[in-house]
């Protein structure tokens, strides 16, 4: 909530132009029609491409679909109560946390380590910075095409090298044990673009003579990150974070491509059962009624990452 | 100031007009060919014809073979344009098709997989080839009438067959031979394949490797005689029940599983490319594919070994007692086109059941011809000639045929929840081979999966 009122009083343009008002109600009026009018585009967008969607979804969990797609007869809470009593349930969302888990940390540190090591003036900095950030042009089906020529079993370049030092090939996919390992490498490298341009970008706003400050006080390297960098940083990582963790409770595409779920479901992560229920299935119910237990949990997640996240986060 | 304000909210007034027009003009441009398709003179095609859209799932070679000989249909009469437009593979077809379904934008012609026949039909939304036949008394006998009958339901033929195909067994005759076996005398039994795997395992080689797929397993069971649901395999009646679980699935699952752990089997898991990258790269002697693989092995293995085509095996104990049953694709017409599209839709099908398009299809894809006068054309007589490997797929089903005799099982079941009965299928194997259950175990479970979907899916189909 503090924020929020920092937020208010960062704009003081408006509030005084809001106090000017009160004297001229028609002023007013036109003011508020410009107002809805720059957000009636995203109002619009939104309402077509999000609510009613959302709210057709959670519609749909109380049906029952036919071949087509089309609503059969009400159901009631059954949808619900199939998935909740599924023990292929437990073992999707316990892949999906694991999947966060491996990646969001894991990610997020490299690309910190990245972000930290390419934010100065040296020369050619600059390549390495498009170079860290070049994954994130990527489109999540072409990198994953490219990391199963890479994982490929016998033709793969991953096996290859192994084999070069000696060491025996792995499945990366098919075998249960490493495919979810295999696809968290993969996708730790498709998000660090996206990771590392937020983070340096918030290393560069943190302001030149607070470190010249603290160097003119003999502090050195490591006590400038830990007493600096990473306060001042902390909002960033904060943010990076939070869509992190929703980019992974969401992740789909890699999982399509590289496993179809397998083997013997150990990558069937929440999304992927979802589009095996809707759009292979088609049964509209149940996908739909995985849709809204995942929207609830990504709700009740980020909840608890700001109630907890906020209290350590230092805004300047 | 005030002028200024004015100006902004009659700016975003008419940003908003031009939105809206934008967006319904839009949706009139995109209705308006596929609500009126016979309207499309002035649109896609060139000349003054009726367009016929066309899905189909065939990529690489045969997907290239077949546009040609669309091209050339195109290019041999003005009346009809037919706009191929590939798919991706069946299943992808598929979802592409039942979610078009309910607007007008799908195709007039579909190409579907055999298995794929449960799922289409109840649509509701293709028109029976079987009525065109009658309207103009088409003469089927032409056809191969094994193959009309995996497709025909209470006598009533569904679909046109056009690409047929039937699993294959593939072997290296060179590694065969370097390994004492004779090149020539492919094993024909699960024992024996399991004695040749043996013998050409070894120094990072491996006897075979199958891809789990759920085709392959289907078929393993289709040729033990045996049925994969109730209600004569779906043709009698919607099927309730999945019979995954019978005794000749079981003696399949443990004999896949006792080839892996033996060390002459490599598990590659569901992608059945890798397989056959391994086959090809002559890491495995033997693989399994579809006789539609049959050009692709040829053109792989051109200069390095020779390919050897075999039929699929099945346990000693089961000798004669059924055969595959016919897979590939056939081509159906939608019923949700004006009456002018369905017919020159059928006119396109006729125009690629002709001998000679047969003929071309067949010795440019391996899928077999269906029109049996194909096989007389000089064309085939003499690519049968250089490339022998092409009749066992014959052969085989001929085999199938005489076992078989009018079987359901032998015609392949018809089953509305197809794609979620594969990925149990396969998830199945998984499990197996990967020591999570034995095949006892992860077979009824996966049958009481399976079962308890046909129950949810025939709620709404009624």
């Amino acid at each position: 909530m503090a924020k929020d009122q920092k937020v208010m009083q960062s704009i003081p343009v408006l509030s005084s132009s809001k106090t000017k008002m009160k004297h001229k109600p028609k002023h007013l009026r036109i003011d508020q029609i410009a107002g809805y009018g720059f957000i009636m585009p995203t109002v619009i967008l939104l309402s077509m491409f999000v609510f009613y969607p959302f709210f057709q979804s959670i519609y749909l969990s109380f049906f029952m679909t036919d071949p087509l797609g089309n609503v059969v007869k009400f159901v009631g809470f059954q949808n619900y109560v199939e998935l909740f009593t599924d023990k292929e349930f437990l073992n999707s969302l316990k892949i999906t946390f694991l999947f966060t888990v491996f990646t969001v940390p894991t990610g997020i540190f490299i690309a910190l380590i990245l972000a930290v090591l390419t934010n100065n003036k040296s020369k050619g900095m600059r390549g390495f910075q498009f170079i860290f950030a070049l994954p994130i042009a990527m489109s999540v089906g072409t990198s994953s095409i490219i990391w199963l020529l890479l994982f490929n079993p016998t033709a793969g370049v991953l096996n290859y090298l192994l084999n070069v030092v000696g060491v025996e090939s792995i499945q990366w996919l098919t075998n249960p044990d490493w495919a979810l390992l295999s696809i968290s490498i993969m996708t730790i490298w498709m998000g660090l673009g996206l990771d590392f341009i937020i983070l340096l970008a918030g290393l560069q706003a943190i302001p030149d003579d607070l470190y010249e400050s603290a160097k003119i006080d003999g502090a050195g390297s490591l006590t400038i990150f830990t007493k600096i960098t990473i306060p001042l940083l902390s909002p960033t990582i904060f943010f990076v974070l939070i869509i992190s963790v929703i980019n992974a409770l969401q992740a789909f595409g890699q999982f399509n491509v590289l496993t179809g779920g397998g083997p013997m479901k150990s990558t069937n992560v929440f999304v992927f059962s979802l589009y095996q229920e809707a759009f292979v299935n088609f049964q509209f119910g149940l996908g739909s009624t995985r849709a809204f237990v995942l929207f609830v949990i990504i709700v009740l997640l980020t909840w608890i990452q700001f109630k907890v996240g906020e209290k350590k986060v230092h805004y300047q | 100031m005030q002028y200024k304000l004015n100006l902004i909210t009659f700016l975003f007034v008419s940003f908003l007009l031009i939105l809206t027009v934008g967006c319904s003009s839009g949706t009139a441009e995109a209705t308006e060919p596929s609500g009126n398709d016979n309207n499309t003179e002035e649109t896609s095609a060139p000349e003054v014809t009726t367009e016929v859209v066309f899905w189909h799932s065939m990529g690489g070679v045969n997907g290239e073979t077949l546009e040609g000989m669309i091209e050339d249909f195109n290019d041999s009469q003005d009346d009809i344009f037919v706009k191929p437009i590939f798919q991706g593979g069946y299943a992808d077809s598929l979802t592409k098709l039942k979610t078009s379904l309910n607007s007008n934008s799908g195709p007039a012609i579909m190409q579907s997989n055999f298995i794929s026949s449960g799922p289409m039909i109840d649509t509701k939304k293709i028109a029976p080839i079987q009525d065109f036949v009658d309207l103009e008394n088409y003469d089927l006998s032409q056809l191969d009438g094994n193959v009309l009958g995996a497709y025909e339901m209470d006598g009533q033929l569904n679909a046109m067959p056009f690409n047929a195909s039937t699993l294959l067994m593939y072997y290296n005759k060179d590694m065969f031979e370097a390994a004492g076996l004779d090149p020539n005398d492919p094993p024909e039994t699960y024992e024996e394949v399991k004695a040749a795997s043996a013998q050409l395992s070894g120094d990072g080689k491996y006897g075979a490797s199958f891809g789990v797929s759920s085709y392959y397993i289907e078929q393993f069971i289709t040729v033990q005689g045996a049925e994969l649901v109730d209600n004569g395999n779906g043709r009698e009646g919607l099927a309730t029940k999945s019979l995954l679980n019978t005794q000749e699935a079981v003696d399949t699952y443990t004999w896949w599983k006792d080839m892996v752990d033996s060390g002459y089997m490599l598990n590659l898991g569901t992608n059945v490319a890798d397989t056959h990258q391994a086959f090809l790269s002559e890491q495995v002697g033997m693989t399994l594919g579809s006789t539609a693989a049959l050009k692709k092995m040829l053109n792989g293995a051109e200069g390095k070994f020779e390919v050897g085509t075999a039929f699929i095996p099945h346990p000693e104990a089961k000798t004669g007692e059924g055969g595959v049953s016919v897979g590939g694709g056939s081509l159906y017409i939608m019923n949700n086109k004006p009456t002018e599209v369905q017919q020159a839709a059928w006119e396109v099908i006729k125009y690629l059941m002709e001998p000679e398009q047969q003929a071309h299809w067949y010795i440019n894809t391996g899928y077999f011809s269906i029109n049996k006068l194909a096989y007389d054309l000089p064309e085939v007589v003499e690519a049968l000639e250089q490339f022998p490997q092409f009749t066992t797929a014959l052969e085989q089903l001929e085999v199938a045929l005489e076992n078989n005799a009018g079987s359901n099982a032998g015609k392949g079941p018809v089953l509305g929840v197809y794609p979620d009965a594969r990925t149990v299928t396969t998830e199945a194997m998984e499990k197996v081979l990967n020591d999570a259950q034995t095949p006892k175990e992860a077979l009824d479970e996966a049958a009481e999966e399976i079962t308890k979907k046909i129950t949810r899916y025939n709620e709404t189909v009624q």
